[in-house]
């Protein structure tokens, strides 16, 4: 049994934000840049605490879930699985083994069972499946349609029809693209990150990396390739207090047409990806944002191919959505200025966080969170297929376990923030999934496990075997642009469902935190410093640790 | 928990005919349904049923950036 692209559905409803290095480490510095400039005196400390104070406070205040919205979804997916255990209990089922033995090819003796389940529980189980397929299909329909619709000024502020309302007949000038890079200490990456930029046609307008109490030669690295650096002072909220000082200073500068992209210091553009979002930019003036589609980069052995077919299955499933967002991707995402402008002014009234703030800065995942809160005011998105860029792979299990914990962590605390409304159905349809899939695939272990413990002879049964041959079709059919190694991967099946096994540990461990309180860490990725400015891709890998 | 528990207390050859074993074949086996019915809903090309019968599909005014450019369909 498999539980059906769990990955791609895991991977969009926690947070593919950021697939590679996550910049971390408090620090100790001055005045922060936007306190600095209205001639506010505060201490680094007490800046930093009362900051996250008043962040936390706010998105504790928005979401009466809190911590505790772990245990709803648990509670909710335990109790849809205990519904259907004393279901089954109640039909008194049995187990009536009846092996047979047939010889093939001449000498071998099969022994096989032709057991199956009755044709109505087959019914049933297909009719769940489909109504709960169609469910979801028709809830995110509707919701979408009602965003596109609104004209509620009061709550919809980037709703299509009030924005077309307001540009009607005006022309705000051609569209401009301004990258950000967010970078600490990314000496090693950033080369690459800035040639990949330069090489793209049109070229963006400007490009600021987005020092970040960095140690390393990441400033004259990034002037070198002809960037400008814009250096944080005093954060202390990692990647989104880097990118809200930034903003502070940048977006009342920015017209209709300004579209701001924020990307990350390890991320490689595809050719094409800034042609591609300038395009639709222009066509539609509605649209308020892109995001990226990520795939892995190359090498990382078997937890690399893990990690890539992932990522594949993902794409694959926006494809088939139409381009459809399910996160804007931190890897590399595009905004209008419109857009970023009024969720800073809506935090702390519409949404959480603290007023003024592009970014939620006590969001674990602020590109999830950036995502929900467009969704929430009624933006358009977009993930078009050309929009693709490359991204670092975590380059051990223990890597991968930091960097997953804190998007599982951030996307159940940004869907207890933003509570039950009806744009997060869609979420809290895919962390229940996730949820259920959880008792799902755990439950199938174990009746693997009870049935090897309890029978000393190997017995085919044709009908699972069917079953299990459709599984691998979709594997390898749901990575099959990945490439032969993917599909290699896929075939084999066993390999990825203790992937998702592994994942499930991390779910588990993730509601166990979020339950309890637990700190939470970030995970970072570091690299090794550069002698020259080309990046080393192997020589990163091979240096990576976990400092969190 | 309870196979733990029944591995204490009952012989492995007899535990396939517990109710238990029965209960949790039947519950995995309609979970391995469901999960291949959505496997193959998503292995699917997804239907719009607005490909079809939506005649609105088409935007009333134009939406680029450009005033006077013309209205197409959505992309």
């Amino acid at each position: 049994m498999n539980v059906v692209s769990r990955s791609a559905t895991r991977l969009a409803a926690s947070d593919p934000g950021t697939p590679g290095s996550d910049h971390t480490d408090l620090c100790t510095a001055s005045i922060p840049a936007r306190d600095a400039a209205v001639g506010r005196e505060a201490s680094a400390g007490s800046y930093a605490g009362r900051h996250y104070v008043r962040a936390t406070r706010y998105r504790h205040a928005s979401g009466w879930l809190g911590r505790y919205i772990g245990l709803v979804i648990a509670g909710i997916a335990v109790g849809g699985a205990l519904v259907l255990w004393f279901a089954v209990s109640a039909s008194s089922p049995s187990v009536n083994p009846s092996p047979k033995s047939r010889a093939l090819f001449g000498g071998w003796h099969v022994i096989y069972d032709n057991q199956a389940p009755a044709l109505t529980i087959v019914i049933v189980a297909v009719g769940l499946g489909l109504i709960f397929a169609a469910t979801a299909a028709l809830v995110e329909r509707v919701v979408m349609d009602r965003s596109r619709r609104s004209t509620d000024v009061a709550v919809k502020l980037l709703a299509p029809k009030l924005v077309m309302a307001e540009t009607r007949g005006v022309f705000g000038g051609p569209v401009t693209v301004t990258v950000l890079i967010p970078a600490h200490n990314e000496a090693a990456s950033i080369g690459a990150t800035l040639d990949s930029l330069g090489a793209q046609h049109p070229a963006p307008n400007r490009v600021i990396v987005v020092a970040d109490n960095c140690t390393d030669a990441t400033e004259p690295v990034a002037r070198a390739h002809g960037a400008e650096v814009f250096s944080t002072v005093g954060n202390t909220h990692k990647k989104a207090g880097a990118l809200n000082q930034a903003l502070s200073g940048l977006l009342d500068g920015l017209g209709d047409n300004d579209i701001v992209m924020c990307m990350d210091a390890d991320t490689v553009l595809d050719d094409g990806f800034l042609a591609a979002g300038v395009q639709r930019f222009t066509t539609d003036r509605a649209l308020m944002a892109i995001g990226g589609l990520f795939y892995g980069e190359e090498g990382g052995g078997i937890l690399g191919q893990l990690q890539r077919n992932e990522y594949v299955r993902y794409s694959r499933e926006i494809r088939r959505r139409r381009g459809r967002v399910f996160v804007l991707t931190g890897t590399a995402s595009m905004f209008r200025a419109r857009a970023l402008r009024t969720i800073a002014a809506s935090r702390g009234r519409l949404l959480p966080g603290v007023h003024g703030d592009v970014y939620d800065t006590a969001a674990l995942t602020e590109d999830n969170e950036l995502t929900l809160a467009i969704k929430s005011l009624g933006g358009l998105m977009a993930s078009p297929n050309a929009c693709r860029v490359v991204t670092e792979l975590m380059p051990t299990w223990r890597n991968l376990w930091a960097q997953r914990l804190r998007w599982q962590r951030g996307a159940l605390e940004n869907l207890g923030a933003y509570g039950p409304a009806p744009t997060m159905l869609r979420y809290w349809a895919q962390q229940l999934g996730i949820g259920y899939s959880v008792i799902a695939l755990s439950s199938f272990w174990l009746l693997v496990i009870v049935t090897a413990l309890t029978t000393d002879q190997w017995v085919w049964f044709p009908f699972w075997l069917g079953v299990g041959s459709l599984f691998v079709l979709d594997r390898v059919v749901s990575a099959w642009s990945g490439g032969w190694k993917a599909r290699l991967l896929a075939v084999l099946m066993v390999p990825e469902l203790l992937y998702d096994l592994y994942l499930d540990v991390v779910y588990v461990k993730g509601i166990f935190d979020i339950t309890f309180a637990r700190n939470a860490r970030w995970g970072h990725v570091a690299h090794a410093a550069q002698p020259t400015h080309e990046t080393n891709g192997a020589q990163q890998r091979e240096t990576a640790e976990v400092i969190s | 928990m309870t196979g733990a528990l029944l591995f204490a207390t009952v012989p492995p050859q007899n535990i396939m005919h517990t109710a238990w074993f029965a209960s949790l074949s039947m519950f995995v086996a309609i979970n391995t349904v469901l999960y291949l019915t959505l496997a193959i809903i998503k292995l699917l090309p997804k239907a719009y049923l607005s490909d079809w019968i939506d005649q609105r599909n088409r935007r009333s005014e134009s939406r680029s950036i450009y005033p006077d450019a013309e209205a197409g369909p959505p992309q």
